[in-house]
């Protein structure tokens, strides 16, 4: 079964732009979250990344990716709350303990909180990264710039998939072991599949020396290196980022944890918040409008009909 | 059709390949893996590479496209030249565009997230502009009949289509010359046959040189016009096919093809290179001889659509045939079994109502195509998948070989894996027991099968009784008909010793060696369950070469074949 991140190709503006827009749309998001700790803003933040991730289409690796945020977010907030002994607003006072507070406060917990969020938000965006940016296309991008940083990305990318199949088929085999033969744990196990890893490793950079990787040629155009949709991400992007910074010059990331906690709500906050949380919807698709006539002979995908402008065969 | 505009052109003059005198030993081996090899390839030529397992194929052809000596390393002398340029100081990149190299394994030989951008990745890095490298993927995505795979991503594909896809990354830069590994040894009798003439139609078209090493030659020989065999890392044998199976009948009858065996167990000569030849030999040789009934009359009379019709390829039979115990103790009972897996984010209903039983001390073989269900019901009877319906009844526990042998082994020492009593019990079974003391690595192929086949058995046995049923999954990857030899016999006495048999294969040569009955699966369920030789001589695909020869009913095995001949001949 394939990971939820794994990267599938669909069409899409998300999948159709350029490397360089996805990543500058997405990454003025993670920046955002970075950037603020107001929770109405990193709710907006968390808001815009689940909406681009759903109209981009990767609704399975939006929903792992807030499973498994929301799951650490919950630890960030026990953790805070057991060790941190600020805040006026005492909840549980327990006495002295070892490394931990002898009081956890509403402050700390919201202080938590927050920060899992942060972390949520974080998780999603890499998620729908994953999910909908073609890896080829950004290792293509990487390679006149690091090439050597390229390759190793590209067989450890190419690695992954080989490597989870070889585990799976190893844990199979550990199962079938008869009663009588010696036991398989989990550290010989371990090394039987880093000493597979290797030798796959030496077959896929074999293939890779085939393909002409290490050849000193003149960086090849890319074929899809523009799409009508990069201008849309780049612009959300850019004003996402410009919003952003204006608005904390303005004090719209106004937030206090401690003593006692402050949320600021105030008229930029929120138009921050709006502008962010409206940002998610840069990778939803215009409807296709059609004749009638259209309707009943939809055009398939075909090699013919991929090829670039002014390419005919 | 044009693909990348690489190496190939209108006329070519060069050789495609040339080695002379090439000496070749891996970093720290005690010897040479390549001695004093020597060769030609024309271009154009569709050339056979054969020989036993470990003989040296695979490093002649890593030779030829530069992996040996710039990727491996080792001590080389010799000369070799593809397309004109020197492979040994040139390395594999700069080759590229002159030679495509395909390897057994498809996992290991993509490095894109998409079809289309693992096709377009060598025109990438040689810096072609993108109007054409949309080009050339789009035609050699026709070529391989791939189009529709084009935006997939790759780990999404079956074996098959992934080794096309590999191909047609091979292919696209328009190479002079292709080299392929083994490239069917995953694949079913279909998709391989369909591999090959794939592979003669681009060689007849586009005058792609192609320089093929594999096992199953009864494949492939008729594709070829030119048969190298190597042996111990020297060319033993260079010339014609049809030479090659008479050198073959002297020096080495692993390497015969079973028509070959067929023909010269009766005495005919020359030995034919294919089915076709074979069956038009044998029409003019009744013709000639005035014999009455033409084996190939009474095999056209037999296939008439009437007679099809009561062949095994209609539904499921019961088993009556001899040497089939109905009454004996079911080994494995699957009941109207259901088995659900993902496939491409979907579930997908692998095994579908499927009814199937095996005695005890029965051989079987399971048969179909790529994904028709054979892993899945074995991983089934081993409860590693659980059915969502239907139940699986064992009546002695189940040992399982998966198709690679090296995942059972973890441990450097033989007896480590397998201590005590049960463990030396379990070796004595598969007649390992001398190499307790030996380490795994050091072992031959087939007798790290025998090991991991030991792994599996070892303490489900009862004193020296065998578990109720032993399963092997794909057992003949990459072996030679020795090996092949040696596995049937094991069967047998695992068979013998009360052992019910279950083994997947595609190899229906193998079938024919060692099963008694053979169970043909499709998407899922039994589309033929009878005796060995009534289903593999009742169809195309699924049958030996012999039964396409003659196509007479139960008449697979050259041996069978020979005594139909003789007793056709006696009749005229």
């Amino acid at each position: 079964m394939r990971s939820p991140f794994a990267y599938s190709p669909r069409p899409g503006p998300l999948q159709s732009a350029s490397a360089g827009a996805a990543v500058a749309y997405l990454g003025s998001l993670v920046a955002v979250a970075f950037i603020y700790s107001n929770p109405i803003v990193l709710t907006a933040t968390g808001v815009a990344t689940v909406l681009a991730g759903r109209l981009a289409g990767a609704r399975a690796a939006v929903r792992a990716a807030l499973w498994m945020g929301f799951t650490l977010a919950l630890l960030i907030v026990v953790v805070n709350a057991l060790v941190v002994s600020r805040g006026d607003t005492v909840w549980v006072r327990w006495g002295s303990v070892p490394w931990f507070s002898d009081i956890v406060t509403a402050e700390a917990v919201t202080a938590g909180a927050v920060l899992g969020l942060r972390a949520a938000v974080v998780m999603v965006a890499f998620a729908v990264y994953s999910a909908c940016v073609d890896p080829d296309r950004v290792l293509r991008a990487l390679r006149p710039i690091a090439g050597r940083s390229a390759l190793t990305a590209t067989l450890v990318s190419r690695l992954v998939p080989v490597a989870a199949a070889d585990a799976g088929r190893l844990r199979d085999a550990a199962r079938l072991r008869g009663p009588g033969a010696a036991p398989v744990g989990k550290a010989p196990l371990a090394r039987r599949l880093l000493a597979g890893s290797l030798d796959r490793a030496v077959d896929v950079a074999a293939t890779l020396e085939l393909r002409g990787y290490s050849l000193d040629a003149p960086p090849a155009k890319s074929r899809r290196s523009r799409s009508r949709y990069d201008r849309r991400f780049y612009a959300t992007g850019a004003i996402v980022l410009a919003v952003a910074i204006a608005g904390k010059a303005l004090g719209a990331d106004s937030f206090s944890e401690y003593p006692a906690t402050e949320i600021g709500s105030g008229a930029a906050t929120l138009a921050v918040a709006a502008v962010v949380a409206l940002s998610g919807l840069a990778p939803l698709r215009r409807p296709l409008v059609r004749k009638a006539s259209d309707r009943t002979s939809r055009p398939r995908r075909t090699a013919s009909n991929s090829l670039p402008a002014g390419v005919k065969i | 059709m044009q693909f990348g505009g690489g190496a190939h052109t209108e006329l070519q003059t060069a050789s495609a390949l040339t080695i002379e005198g090439l000496t070749y030993a891996y970093p720290e081996a005690s010897s040479p893996a390549l001695r004093d090899v020597s060769l030609t390839l024309e271009c154009g030529d569709f050339a056979l590479l054969a020989g036993r397992s470990a003989c040296g194929k695979s490093t002649l052809l890593r030779a030829a496209c530069g992996l040996v000596p710039h990727f491996h390393g080792g001590e080389i002398s010799g000369h070799v030249e593809v397309a004109g340029i020197d492979a040994i100081s040139t390395g594999p990149g700069d080759l590229a565009s002159a030679v495509g190299y395909l390897a057994q394994d498809p996992e290991t030989q993509v490095v894109s997230t998409t079809v289309a951008a693992e096709i377009e990745l060598p025109l990438e890095m040689r810096g072609d502009p993108p109007t054409s490298r949309a080009r050339a993927v789009e035609e050699v995505a026709l070529a391989l009949a791939i189009p529709h795979l084009l935006d997939r991503a790759v780990d999404t594909l079956s074996g098959g289509e992934l080794q096309r896809v590999a191909l047609a990354a091979a292919l696209v830069t328009r190479p002079q010359l292709v080299l392929l590994d083994e490239p069917t040894s995953q694949l079913d009798p279909v998709a391989g046959d369909e591999l090959i003439w794939l592979l003669r139609r681009l060689n007849a078209e586009w005058g792609v040189t192609i320089l093929l090493a594999e096992h199953r030659l009864e494949r492939c020989l008729a594709a070829a016009d030119h048969v190298i065999a190597m042996d111990s890392g020297t060319i033993a044998y260079d010339g014609s096919p049809r030479d090659f199976l008479t050198w073959a009948q002297d020096a080495d009858q692993a390497l015969e093809t079973p028509s070959a065996r067929l023909f010269s167990l009766v005495g005919i000569a020359p030995l034919p290179v294919g089915v076709r030849e074979a069956r038009r030999k044998l029409a003019s040789r009744s013709a000639a001889d005035g014999v009455e009934a033409d084996p190939l009359q009474t095999a056209c009379t037999f296939s008439s659509p009437t007679s099809r019709r009561q062949q095994p390829h209609s539904p499921p039979k019961k088993l009556s045939a001899e040497g089939v115990r109905l009454d004996s103790t079911p080994a494995l009972r699957a009941r109207d079994l259901w088995v659900e897996l993902f496939s491409n984010d979907s579930p997908r209903d692998v095994l579908r109502g499927m009814d199937l039983k095996v005695s005890s001390g029965e051989r079987v073989a399971l048969m179909g195509r790529n994904g028709a269900g054979k892993s899945t019901l074995l991983k089934a009877a081993a409860n590693l998948i659980d059915p969502v319906r239907g139940k699986i009844e064992m009546s002695h526990g189940i040992a399982l070989l998966t198709q690679n042998p090296s995942d059972f082994l973890v441990r450097e020492r033989v007896g480590d894996e397998l201590p005590g009593d049960a463990g030396l019990a379990a070796l004595r079974i598969v007649g390992l027991e001398r190499s307790i003391d030996a380490d795994p690595r050091d072992l031959s192929g087939g007798e790290r099968q025998r090991l991991a086949l030991a792994i599996a058995l070892a303490g489900r046995m009862e004193g020296d009784e065998l578990p109720g049923l032993v399963a092997l999954d794909e057992p003949t990857r990459g072996m030679d008909r020795a090996r092949k030899d040696d596995l049937a016999a094991l069967i047998g006495e695992l068979a013998t010793r009360g052992a019910g048999l279950l083994v997947a294969t595609h190899d229906v040569e193998f079938a024919a060696l060692f099963a008694e009955r053979v169970v043909l699966l499709g998407d899922g369920v039994v589309i033929a369950d009878g005796p060995t030789a009534e289903v593999l001589s009742g169809g195309w695909y699924f049958a030996t070469e012999v039964a396409r020869v003659l196509d007479l009913p139960g008449v697979i095995t050259p041996e069978q074949g020979a005594a139909a001949l003789r007793k056709v001949e006696e009749g005229g």
